[in-house]
């Protein structure tokens, strides 16, 4: 750490563990209900259940993006926050936004609409909250003393993000024209922008933690996110198929999200190569599994479970079934939990000045959580495609196929176990590295590690370790 | 090698050129929307049937147009499936209509607020929605004793209403629904008299059953009774 405005990320990441712990508790109840056991219905029916598990799902990963925004913009641009107070109002302000919606989700108080439930005049304050978020960083990087293209990259996702929140406001009669500009909102960001700003968390912890030339990172970075665009924005048609547009989305829609997984692979190959041709070796090799665990995962949730459902002709019959909530699972775990949780495993031990990454808890965290979440994969899609087949090709009741698959919803919720074991390592790992405490650059008599490429053009030689 | 500056420009070319071919199709698209949806039926009682859908946050536990929770059924042809009459009385009281089943929200509708949510149903049916949801292809490898010859695999010769409101609960040649005993045979089992005082009410002929009396009228009742009789067992037809 070299500013002490960077200090603001752990607030947002404590704030990350707070609310993954709670979206956990609310898969269970989900869970649980499908194994035939709604026992809670009374108080906290199936649909509120599902608002609240998404809705801090997608809450925590931005706080999580946004921590890493605070952490990496001033070491890229080699200046403290442009205003380190709004930071931490901006970051006050988000915790009561997202409680109040989520309290406001077991009154009834939302908009039914998968992912985007958060209520309209909340929604307002969401954009206020984002945008006082992208001021501050972009000021930062703007008077900064460089300018690189990961935080360019990073910035601009982060920008585009805030802007394509608003499509899903557009008010509409039509229940077509509502899915239609809610998939700007949820495709364009998860196959889009999203991805820009993964490409970019990533390139900053591939180039501080292995020392390679930041040159080439950046350049493999261009051609990654080009490859993303190319194919994600007009693959956003897979979601145009089957809901009232016209035909001529199958073909568009099948052709380029098929594509899509060229990016994912791009990810995952430019994580293993250069995490293996790196010339250094930074000492926290929890953070590196967890950055290339989050490529190679992304790859295998997004890109391959999401090309076995994205030709048209299969995506009719599985269209809206439990296939589509097991790629949907481990599509945001890898791509998103796993970068987020990259990025706090990097910067704990040097906001808070004590270097506990190499505690046993640490990696029994990475290898038991990524396990737990590969067995709910194979659970859900057990249940998904024995339900496809029964229902959308049998033309079994869907309450009969519900009941043939409940089993597997018990399978579901011992591989959740497991998973939320792995977890509970982590969050107690952060918790035991204590406050963010840590001293400013050098203060802690740290060594400075001896670069064996010495890069011409980049600062890993001025920035130590951490 | 590739440069940094033409994986730039691969960037920003390819971003720029999808973005202006996607906001193209979405103006293309924007304006085929209301033939292929019927926009003209957009009636005010619809419109509040999309509002009530959206604030009572149906799609927490159902799918509408594949979109939502994978909770409970498809709602998308559910109009076609079951009835105004079926789905209005789910909406009243779902435990009467599925007793024991997995438990739908008990919503306090009044009258023309499930009239406007069966509306808004009724719109949803009627969309092109290019083949979804599709028919179930091997269904007549499951049910042998439909035969696979016959026009309709299942459904032919049945009352509407037998197809819309009791196969949610009662199977018949191997299709329907298990919270009621299937109907296979029935009139060898009862009394030709049975099935009107049963249909009209069920409570009155065995109390506490499960069988909810369910809103039909006269001329279904009949059309009922007539098919109902005529379920003897393959052999004493
Ligand atoms: C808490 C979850 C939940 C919510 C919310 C919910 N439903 Fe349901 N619904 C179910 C379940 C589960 C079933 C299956 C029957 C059963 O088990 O009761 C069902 C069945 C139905 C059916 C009958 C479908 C069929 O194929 O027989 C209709 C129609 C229906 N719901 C309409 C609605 C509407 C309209 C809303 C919103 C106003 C709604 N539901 C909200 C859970 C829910
Ligand atoms: C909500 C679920 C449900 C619906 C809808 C339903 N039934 Fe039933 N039905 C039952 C149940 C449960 C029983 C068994 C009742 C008992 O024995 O107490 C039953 C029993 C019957 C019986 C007697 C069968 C026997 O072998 O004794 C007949 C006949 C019957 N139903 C006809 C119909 C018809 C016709 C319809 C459509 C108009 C219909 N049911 C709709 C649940 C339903
Ligand atoms: C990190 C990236 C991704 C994430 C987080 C993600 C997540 C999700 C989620 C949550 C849904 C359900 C959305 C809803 O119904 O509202 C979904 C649907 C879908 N995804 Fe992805 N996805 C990703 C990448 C991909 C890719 C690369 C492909 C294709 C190759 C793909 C193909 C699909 C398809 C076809 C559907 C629609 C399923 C249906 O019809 O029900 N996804 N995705
Ligand atoms: C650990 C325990 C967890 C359990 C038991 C669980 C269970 C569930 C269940 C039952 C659903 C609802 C499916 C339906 O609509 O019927 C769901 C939805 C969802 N969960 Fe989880 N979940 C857990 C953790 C997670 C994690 C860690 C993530 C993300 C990284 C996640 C992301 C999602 C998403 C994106 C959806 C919506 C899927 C869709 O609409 O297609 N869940 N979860
Ligand atoms: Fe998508």
């Amino acid at each position: 750490m070299k500013y002490e405005s960077q200090r603001v990320a752990w607030y947002f990441f404590a704030t990350c563990m707070l609310l993954f712990s709670l979206q956990i508790v609310y898969g269970f109840i989900m869970g649980f209900a499908h194994a035939g056991h709604d026992v809670l219905h009374e108080w906290i029916p199936f649909h509120t259940a599902r608002a609240t598990h998404t809705n801090l799902l997608v809450m925590w990963l931005l706080a999580g993006f946004m921590g890493a925004a605070y952490f990496i913009v001033p070491e890229e641009a080699d200046r403290e926050l442009y205003w380190p107070k709004l930071a931490y109002v901006q970051w006050a302000a988000l915790v009561i936004v997202g409680v109040t919606a989520v309290i406001g989700f077991h009154f009834g108080w939302w908009e039914g609409r998968k992912f985007l439930e958060i209520p309209r005049p909340l929604d307002y304050l969401v954009v206020v909250d984002v945008l006082a978020f992208v001021i501050n960083i972009g000021m930062t990087i703007w008077k900064g003393r460089r300018v690189t293209t990961t935080s360019s990259v990073l910035f601009f996702g982060l920008l585009m993000a805030a802007v394509l929140y608003l499509p899903g406001m557009i008010p509409t009669d039509n229940q077509t024209m509502d899915s239609y500009w809610r998939w700007w909102v949820v495709h364009l960001w998860v196959e889009g922008v999203w991805e820009l700003i993964m490409g970019g968390i990533l390139s900053y912890l591939l180039i501080k933690l292995t020392g390679m030339d930041r040159e080439i990172v950046e350049k493999w970075l261009y051609v990654i996110v080009g490859l993303t665009f190319l194919s994600g924005i007009l693959g956003t048609g897979h979601h145009y198929y089957f809901i009232g547009t016209p035909r001529y989305w199958l073909m568009i829609g099948g052709i380029f999200s098929a594509l899509e997984p060229l990016a994912f692979l791009g990810m995952a190959m430019y994580a293993i190569t250069i995490a293996r041709r790196g010339g250094r070796q930074h000492p926290n090799r929890t953070a590196l599994a967890w950055t290339v665990g989050c490529g190679v995962i992304s790859f295998v949730g997004a890109g391959f479970l999401g090309f076995a459902h994205t030709i048209p002709q299969v995506n009719l019959y599985t269209h809206g079934t439990l296939v589509t909530a097991m790629h949907g699972h481990m599509a945001f775990w890898g791509a998103y939990a796993m970068l987020v949780l990259a990025i706090i495993a990097y910067a704990t031990p040097a906001l808070t000045g004590r270097r506990l990454h190499d505690r046993p808890a640490a990696t029994f965290a990475f290898w038991t959580s990524n396990i737990g979440m590969i067995a709910m994969t194979l659970a859900l899609a057990v249940a998904g495609v024995t339900q496809v087949v029964l229902e959308r090709r049998v033309g079994m009741e869907f309450l009969d196929v519900q009941r043939e698959i409940e089993m597997h919803f018990w399978g579901l919720i011992m591989a959740a176990a497991l998973f939320t074991l792995g977890i509970g390592a982590y969050i107690w790992n952060f918790v035991q590295h204590g406050w963010p405490k840590g001293e400013l650059e050098g203060g802690e008599g740290q060594p400075r590690q001896e670069i064996a490429k010495q890069p011409a053009s980049d600062d890993a030689a001025a920035v130590p370790a951490e | 090698m590739l440069s940094k500056s033409a994986a730039r420009a691969f960037f920003v070319g390819g971003t720029a050129l999808c973005s202006l071919a996607f906001i193209g199709l979405t103006v293309d698209t924007i304006g085929r929307i209301p033939a292929q949806t019927h926009e003209e039926n957009l009636t005010p009682a619809v419109i509040r049937g999309k509002n009530l859908w959206d604030e009572s946050n149906c799609m927490g536990c159902h799918t509408l147009l594949g979109e939502g929770a994978y909770y409970a059924p498809e709602l998308t042809r559910v109009y076609e499936r079951r009835g105004p009459e079926f789905i209005a009385a789910m909406l009243r009281d779902p435990a009467a209509m599925y007793p024991g089943a997995r438990r739908m929200e008990q919503y306090d509708f009044t009258d023309e607020e499930i009239a406007d949510l069966v509306a808004f149903l009724a719109w949803v049916n009627e969309m092109d929605l290019n083949g979804f949801p599709a028919p179930p292809t091997l269904a007549s490898a499951a049910a042998p004793s439909a035969s696979s010859t016959s026009p309709v695999a299942s459904g032919a010769g049945r009352p509407r209403v037998f197809e819309q409101m009791c196969v949610a609960c009662h199977a018949i040649d191997g299709r329907g629904g298990s919270v009621g005993p299937a109907l296979d045979g029935v009139a060898d089992r009862v009394e030709p008299d049975f099935f009107e005082r049963w249909l009209r009410d069920p409570a009155a002929v065995r109390p506490g059953t499960a069988m909810p009396r369910l809103p039909l009228s006269d001329a279904q009742l009949a059309e009922l009774v007539a098919f109902l009789s005529q379920q003897h067992t393959e052999g004493a037809e």
